[in-house]
């Protein structure tokens, strides 16, 4: 009873202390840069906000207790920016960005110091129709900004993501896995990561790259190669999954796992540690060197981590079929990979439910759109944890 | 003895008996793989014979957990000679059990490297040229044949498997081959 009555002063408390809680002063301001227009919403204290698309705007929900320097704000000479109105509403306030005809948000992200909420708009070509129920934009998941955010950025600092790579799994005269009626993972893989990258350029205007665009073949450590040679900040393989099991049906995600070389990698880079500390003594060891690049992806597994969960879950949502989860496993792809990485299994073509399914470019079309979903989620995420 | 000396002993105490209690877990964790089981038998010439039972793991359709079947091995003369006979009772088909090896695959030579207690497994070429693809398929050769024997023989903590006589970078693209594979018992059904 005791506990009953400290809690609902508590709650009283606090209820009380929200109506007297000094406005939240906010300010935008905007700045064309060439290629794309930013949009500042800054604020004399940090807060909680989610973000809503809508034809041709963009919505930022705001605490009740807003108060807007400016209402509207024009965008008179800006290049894809209308205008930015904020209104107090009953339960909130909204800050309302209005685009200049095609334009999309190709990434958002919050400084501290002073708080400060930050938009880059870019012009999209085409803007493809969503699928029913498929959200439509680069989305801010609902919650706290990042001081709630629970990860920290790998031991080398990460830069925020311009560039992805995106890995059709096989090709060439790598058939990859065969369904029973002749379907080819190689050509399904592609079809998928055409329509991904289609996606990620139209909605958010970051580079795309592809390690094979058409039927050819590239070794996998090419596969590795492109992506750490254009800079790319993620690597999303895809690919189409095949058992001894006919049974085994579903989607899964993989993030590097380098547990079956532990006892041996940590004893090499104790060594090279070694040898970094003594610069007279150079490593002449090829083999030593190879191997520590092997290990390239141990950098970025907490974020490769992350990358695997949000797109696990986007495709659990949108595909309806078996959740196999997120797992780890030695892919030789991932490895030399100093990104963020992850490898697709979209679903089973050794399944002939699931094989039909792979025929049709509907059910491509909604895998495309799952894995774009999980994309646009995590880089929400990682500009949060990249300042 | 000051209250606050008898707190600081106790909480010591309490730490001591918890760190005793967790190494003896963890003890019993370790040694949870069970030693093979042996027995002799009067074989058909009228000698006897030691032979050791084993426990042989598959999958099935029903389950994507490997399942114990119990079979027993007649010891040869080396261990060598053991693991030979052990995996060609592994490969041998048993009615509604998966065996996630291509036809045609057969072992060409085994090696067991003491200081590393590393079993290496050298298979035909068919183990690529006839491997289905897929990621799911791969896993499961692999850990088919590493769990199996890790289980089965304590001395072995990591297999490494080649094919043709060749290291390979995978078997269709995906699991990194050059490395030795420890066992991940997590994919065998709790009995």
């Amino acid at each position: 009873m005791r506990q009953i009555k400290t809690t609902s002063t508590i709650l009283v408390s606090l209820l009380l202390l929200s109506s007297m809680l000094p406005a939240l002063s906010i300010d935008f301001r905007t700045f064309d840069h060439e290629g794309f227009t930013r949009i500042v919403l800054q604020a004399d204290q940090s807060f909680a906000f989610s973000v809503r698309n809508a034809p041709g705007q963009l919505q930022v929900l705001l605490p009740k207790n807003a108060d807007f320097k400016t209402e509207s704000f024009s965008g008179q000479n800006s290049q894809l920016l209308e205008r930015v109105t904020g209104e107090v509403r009953e339960n909130n306030s909204v800050v309302t960005i209005f685009f200049k005809g095609n334009v999309s948000v190709s990434k958002n992200f919050v400084l501290e110091k002073p708080f400060r909420l930050v938009f880059d708009l870019v012009k999209s070509e085409k803007i493809p129709t969503a699928a029913p129920g498929v959200p439509g934009n680069l989305e801010a998941p609902q919650g706290t900004p990042p001081a709630a955010q629970p990860a920290k950025p790998a031991a080398s600092k990460p830069r925020p993501i311009e560039t992805i790579c995106i890995d059709a799994g096989h090709g060439g005269e790598d058939l990859g896995a065969l369904g029973k009626s002749k379907l080819l993972e190689k050509n399904v893989t592609l079809r998928i990561s055409q329509k991904l990258k289609r996606l990620i350029e139209s909605k958010t205007g970051l580079r795309v790259i592809m390690t094979r665009d058409g039927d050819s073949e590239v070794s996998l450590n090419s596969r590795a190669s492109i992506a750490n040679n254009q800079q790319a900040q993620m690597f999303v393989s895809i690919h189409v999954n095949s058992s001894f099991r006919k049974s085994a049906y579903g989607s899964e995600t993989y993030f590097v796992s380098l547990k079956a070389t532990d006892p041996e990698a940590l004893e090499l880079a104790r060594k090279e540690n070694q040898n970094q500390e003594d610069p007279g003594e150079t490593i002449q060891n090829d083999e030593l060197k190879m191997i520590l690049w092997n290990m390239a992806q141990t950098e970025y597994i907490r974020e490769s981590s992350s990358l695997a969960e949000y797109i696990q879950n986007e495709l659990n949502d949108l595909l309806g079929t078996r959740n196999r989860g997120v797992k780890q496993a030695p892919f030789r792809v991932l490895m030399r990979t100093a990104m963020p990485a992850v490898l697709i299994e979209t679903s089973f073509i050794s399944n002939p439910a699931e094989e039909r399914k792979l025929h049709s470019e509907e059910f491509l079309d909604k895998i495309a759109f799952a894995i774009f979903n999980g994309i646009s989620k995590f880089i929400y995420y990682y500009s949060t944890i990249v300042k | 003895m000051t209250t606050k000396t008898r707190n600081i002993l106790l909480i010591s105490l309490g730490a001591f008996f918890f760190a005793v209690l967790l190494m003896v877990v963890c003890s019993r964790k370790k040694t949870e793989r069970p030693e093979p089981e042996t027995l002799t038998k009067t074989v058909a010439d009228g000698t006897i014979a030691e032979f050791i039972k084993v426990k042989l793991f598959y999958h099935s359709e029903s389950s994507a957990l490997l399942q114990p079947v119990t079979r027993e091995i007649k010891v040869p003369e080396s261990k060598e000679e053991l693991y030979k006979k052990f995996i060609s009772l592994l490969l041998i088909s048993n009615n509604g059990l998966i065996i996630p090896v291509p036809e045609g695959v057969q072992l060409r030579s085994i090696f067991y490297l003491r200081n590393k207690e590393m079993l290496v497994l050298d298979f035909n070429d068919n183990l690529i040229n006839a491997f289905p693809g897929g990621t799911a398929a791969e896993l499961e050769f692999v850990y088919f044949i590493v769990d199996n024997f890790c289980y089965n023989f304590p001395e072995i903590k990591k297999v490494k498997i080649l094919c043709g006589g060749n290291e390979n970078k995978t078997l269709a693209g995906h699991i990194d081959l050059e490395k030795p594979f420890f066992p991940d018992f997590g994919r065998i059904k709790n009995e």
